[in-house]
């Protein structure tokens, strides 16, 4: 027994002996995200997307002579999954950053981790408010992901566009992120047109197999205009059952939709049954209909669909792609690896994304990052729904 | 309240009810007359809506393609089941619950992943067959074709069930294997043939089930442990082994699901829940069962 003890004492120091070694000239960036589960629908381009930003600083020479090395584990989109292994990869990995957590219940979860520890910790997606409100903010967290308030601020400002709308219903999945970005909206809705009346507010569960009753509900009220927060699947299941119910003819197609439903991704999905003419949006829409795409990203579609050998690329690789470049700013900034001067670094930084440039502000440590929103329009091209003249909305918002 | 719009929510309500009966009545079959707690019964029917999904890809995306994909979807499944039912089930039976729930547990998650190797993990979908594509106005309330040809088929299978169950010698020796499994066994039937089939015809239904599904629903990973939850529920409902409780253990659901949000938009699932806790005080085995 004894003797075993020290075999195994023995065996592991031999075995992290190389690696103290190697954590000389590499930097390692932690990298929790969904990989299996529904939400890996998200998590893998994301993480594609810093993969690829990773391979290109490396061949370029890496960063302050040393080249980065992406840790990435599967945290289920479980919140308690995703700080056991943040804990894992700073205590026995000892990497010297955090990328990554996809939804509303894992980053702050993992937030607080980064704060104890003392660590950076950049978020892609989870759009939740209270990830960096007055009484969660602290140094070392930077989110590259736009939040509720701006989605519901953009989302208003395309209702508003309908002059004649008097009356809208909303529709969101009934948990954290719904019920923020449904506020969010009717808030920005009331300033922009006082006139028009939130009439109903329906809150089917995340992963609702049936609208139908929803739906009905929805049309019974006979509103203008819909505002929805749906996404991925449940805006698969959402259109399909709604289309032949009459309810995007109902309403003229006035239907806006804050949930990233504008990527090929979703619009592959749907196909012929796409509910064209809806207004919607993306991080990232990929294919620009109409021909504003900004150059550098167009090289960034095609390096990434070389990476990932996919026909279309996703519209999610940009938030892993951009989140890298801007912590690789901040370490250039900064002069070193250490996390307090990184943190100071990033905090006013103004980075490059390949949609545009995007500036961690100093109060709350975000990018307000606009969305691009745009008609979902077919056109002869591609065999699914595509974003015509996509716009990066709202212009204006307030950042602090 | 007009008239025409509680016309909608109630056939709404019809809808999700036939639906849920539809995957419903081969839980309740395994269930109420083999006594196996197949929690497995939401991945069958998942798989069932990814070979629809495959099956569509491989025909044709119109016309016949979804019939025969449907087919496939239903064969498929069936031919998993027995395979499953042969190599594993058969020791499970007369063991303790914990042990099937156990093991039925473990095949969710092997086939939630095996689904994810074979079909990744983007949503997929599956446009509807032209001749159930559109709709037709009713009583001033627009309603979709495809849900009012679900709404045919659920009864078709209640009565088509309850008639092989009732009234045909198959449906004697199943009802015997119910009451007294060795008895039966004892005066030679055999009673391994008896439950595989039903087994089989079991994970048919669920596959099925999940290939009608796909013309009005995207086909995601998860979808499995979702109606299986909605599906036990509809079981409890209306009484284990009872295939008419079954189906109008999911009518209830449904009108209650669809009023129900009426009434209280802002907790969707809160009347249903509700619903199934009455139930089980008031007469705990069920709105047709019969008292344990």
């Amino acid at each position: 027994m004894r003797l075993q003890h020290c075999l195994g004492l023995a065996l592991a120091v031999a075995a992290s002996a190389p690696l103290a070694a190697q954590a000389e000239d590499t930097i390692k960036i932690g990298f929790p995200i969904p990989l299996s589960g529904p939400t890996a629908v998200y998590g893998k381009p994301i993480l594609a997307g810093a993969e690829l930003a990773v391979q290109q600083i490396n061949a370029a020479g890496g960063v302050l002579g040393k080249k980065l090395e992406l840790l990435s584990r599967d945290s289920k989109a479980n919140a308690d999954e995703a700080v056991r292994l943040s804990r894992e990869l700073i205590i026995k990995d000892s990497v010297d950053f955090l990328l990554g957590t996809l939804t509303s219940a894992e980053a702050p979860a993992v937030s607080t981790v980064a704060k104890e520890n003392k660590i950076v910790f950049m978020v892609p997606a989870a759009k939740t408010t209270l990830l960096t409100d007055d009484a969660h903010i602290h140094p070392y967290i930077f989110r590259l992901a736009s939040n509720t308030d701006v989605e519901g601020l953009a989302g208003a400002g395309e209702m508003a566009q309908f002059k004649d709308v008097k009356t809208v219903v909303t529709i969101a999945p009934d948990y954290a992120y719904g019920h923020d970005s449904i506020n969010a909206f009717i808030a920005a809705i009331k300033k922009q047109r006082p006139d028009i009346q939130v009439v109903d507010s329906q809150w089917p569960k995340l992963g609702e197999p049936d609208f139908t009753p929803f739906i009905n509900a929805m049309m019974s009220k006979k509103p203008d205009a819909i505002y929805c927060s749906l996404f991925a699947g449940d805006f698969v299941t959402f259109a399909k059952q709604a289309a032949p119910l009459g309810l995007f003819k109902a309403v003229s197609n006035r239907v806006v939709d804050g949930g990233e439903v504008g990527t090929p991704d979703a619009a592959q999905a749907l196909g012929a049954d796409y509910p064209l003419g809806i207004i919607v949006n993306a991080y990232d829409p990929v294919i620009w209909g109409g021909g504003n795409e900004p150059p550098e990203h167009k090289k960034f579609v095609e390096d990434l669909k070389a990476y990932t050998h996919a026909e279309y690329a996703s519209g999610w690789s940009i938030q892993g792609y951009s989140m890298v470049e801007a912590l690789v700013e901040g370490i250039k900034k900064a002069g070193d690896t250490k996390s307090d001067d990184v943190s100071k670094a990033l905090i006013g930084l103004t980075f490059d994304t390949p949609v545009g440039k995007r500036t961690f502000s100093a109060k709350s440590h975000e990018t307000f990052a606009p969305e691009y929103w745009g008609v979902a329009t077919k056109t002869a091209e591609y065999p699914f729904a595509i974003i015509k003249d996509p716009q990066p909305l709202p212009t204006n918002f307030p950042t602090n | 309240m007009a008239a025409s719009f509680l016309f909608s929510q109630f056939m709404g309500g019809l809808t999700t009810a036939m639906f849920l009966f539809l995957i419903a009545s081969g839980l309740s079959l395994v269930f109420g007359i083999m006594r196996v707690i197949n929690f497995a019964h939401g991945s069958f029917y998942m798989l069932g809506a990814y070979l629809a999904w495959q099956g569509v890809q491989w025909f044709h995306p119109t016309g016949a393609g979804f019939w025969a994909a449907a087919l496939l979807a239903a064969a498929g499944v069936g031919i998993l089941g027995a395979v499953v039912e042969r190599l594993f089930f058969r020791s499970l039976y007369g063991r303790e619950e914990l042990y099937q729930l156990l093991f039925t547990y473990a095949l969710v998650l092997i086939l939630g992943d095996a689904a994810k190797y074979l079909w990744g993990t983007d949503q997929l979908s599956v446009s509807t067959p032209p001749v159930l594509a559109g709709s037709v106005v009713i009583f001033g309330s627009t309603q979709p074709i495809y849900n009012l040809f679900m709404m045919t088929i659920g009864p078709v299978i209640a009565v088509v069930g309850w008639l092989v169950l009732n009234r045909s010698g198959v449906g004697r020796m199943v009802r015997a294997a119910q009451m007294d499994r060795e008895m039966l066994g004892a005066l030679g039937a055999n009673v391994g043939r008896i439950y595989t089939g039903m087994f089989v015809v079991s994970s048919c239904l669920a596959g099925l089930s999940g290939a009608l599904v796909t013309p009005i629903q995207g086909i995601v990973p998860g979808m499995d442990v979702l109606i299986i939850v909605q599906a036990f529920i509809v079981v409890v409902i209306g009484g284990m082994g009872s295939i008419w409780g079954t189906f109008w253990g999911s009518v209830i659901y449904g009108e209650v699901l669809s009023f129900g949000i009426l009434i209280f938009p802002g907790f969707s699932l809160f009347s249903v829940f509700a619903l199934m806790a009455v139930i089980l005080i008031v007469r705990p085995w069920g709105l047709f069962g019969r008292p344990l």
